[in-house]
């Protein structure tokens, strides 16, 4: 008798667990037996044969599970419409949070912009680095005020009012490399663990060529940064809880009045 | 109390398992593969079906009233399929819309000189 091979038997059967478990409790022995069938009939070789009973096992359970889940959407319209209806408040409520973070973010950047612009005009139109930016001593680690500092061509910093450990702190050379290309950039700087600066870097032209760099301290707006996501997830849960509670009563209210 | 069906034409058009599955059925009850094995004639509509997409498609119709079981069986593994009457009906509602779409096939070929 010409029977499928028990190991190929042994892992078709496994393969069912992919097939949709009610349907898989309902036809388990009749769908091994249908194949039996069709391997002792089979037309076409072994390989071939299980190649598509495997192809037809995973496309049925794909499309089994596909039709189950419709079926349970037209059967359960409330629970479809309210999961919907979260994932469609959670993406809004996540843009808004993310724009709100941005702005932030981006606000951060001044008055810092107008400064190095400021500076780094003065500079090219020939002024002294150390006429132009006035004496000064902020510490970047503990002050939320803006600071200033030149860099020559080669990096090299001085004058400037933003101190860390009382030295002159100097950004990696690779932002300097992107300035020369671009003219200008703003950048998150860490100049160690613990000190995130919203810096504005602008190259200088003109008699003395160098960098100007405008940076303050991002300390308070990330404290703003942290208030606005513990409120939007506090916003989110609110509003999940009031979304699923209201669609419970409704599921209720909608029982009651069929009975 | 009688079972009520939805029209007929509301479940066209079928899908060519299913199509093919009732022509399986039309003639007398069948079993799983027997049903498989003349889906797959080119008489029975060619369609090359595994167990998966079989059951499957036989589970849905059964829910739909299509197909029934006929309950007479001598073996577990081996259960006999049979069309209802609401089943021929829609049997015979999509033979009908093929047969309507079949002849326009032919008098646009004509129109256009190509021989089938």
């Amino acid at each position: 008798m010409n029977a499928p091979h028990p190991v190929m038997m042994w892992l078709y059967r496994g393969a069912l667990v992919l097939y949709p478990t009610r349907l898989r409790r309902e036809y388990r022995l009749q769908m091994l037996q249908t194949l039996c069938d069709a391997y002792q009939d089979r037309p076409a070789g072994t390989l071939r044969f299980w190649l598509h009973a495997y192809g037809d096992l995973l496309q049925s359970s794909f499309m089994e599970r596909c039709f189950m889940l419709r079926d349970l959407i037209l059967r359960r319209p409330l629970v479809f419409h309210t999961f919907a209806l979260a994932v469609i408040l959670t993406l809004l409520g996540g843009a808004a949070s993310v724009t709100m973070q941005q702005m932030l973010r981006r606000g951060a950047n001044e008055p810092q912009i107008d400064m190095a612009d400021y500076y780094a005009g003065e500079i090219g139109s020939g002024e002294e680095p150390g006429n132009v930016i006035p004496p000064g001593y902020v510490d970047a680690e503990r002050s939320l005020q803006p600071f200033v500092i030149f860099y020559d061509d080669q990096g090299k910093p001085g004058p400037g009012t933003g101190y860390l450990d009382q030295v002159l702190p100097t950004p990696p050379d690779g932002v300097f490399d992107v300035v020369r290309k671009q003219g200008g950039e703003n950048v998150t700087w860490q100049p160690r663990p613990g000190v995130r600066l919203a810096s504005v870097i602008r190259r200088v032209h003109g008699r003395k060529l160098g960098f100007i760099l405008a940076a303050r301290s991002l300390r308070l707006v990330e404290q703003q940064e942290g208030l606005l996501w513990r409120i939007a997830v506090a916003g989110w849960i609110i509003v999940m809880v009031l979304l699923i509670g209201g669609a419970s009563l409704l599921s209720r209210a909608q029982r009651v009045q069929r009975v | 109390m009688a079972k009520s069906h939805p029209d007929p034409h509301s479940l066209l058009p079928l899908t060519p398992a299913v199509f093919s599955i009732l022509l399986a059925l039309a003639g007398s009850e069948k079993h799983g593969y027997a049903i498989m094995k003349e889906a797959a004639l080119p008489e029975g509509g060619g369609v090359s079906m595994g167990p998966g997409t079989l059951y499957g498609s036989l589970d849905r119709m059964m829910r739909s009233g299509l197909v029934e079981e006929t309950g007479v069986t001598d073996n577990e593994r081996r259960r006999y399929y049979r069309i209802t009457r609401f089943g021929a009906e829609v049997f015979s509602a999509e033979a009908a819309r093929l047969g309507r779409m079949m002849g326009a096939v032919r008098r646009k070929a004509v129109l256009e000189g190509v021989r089938s």
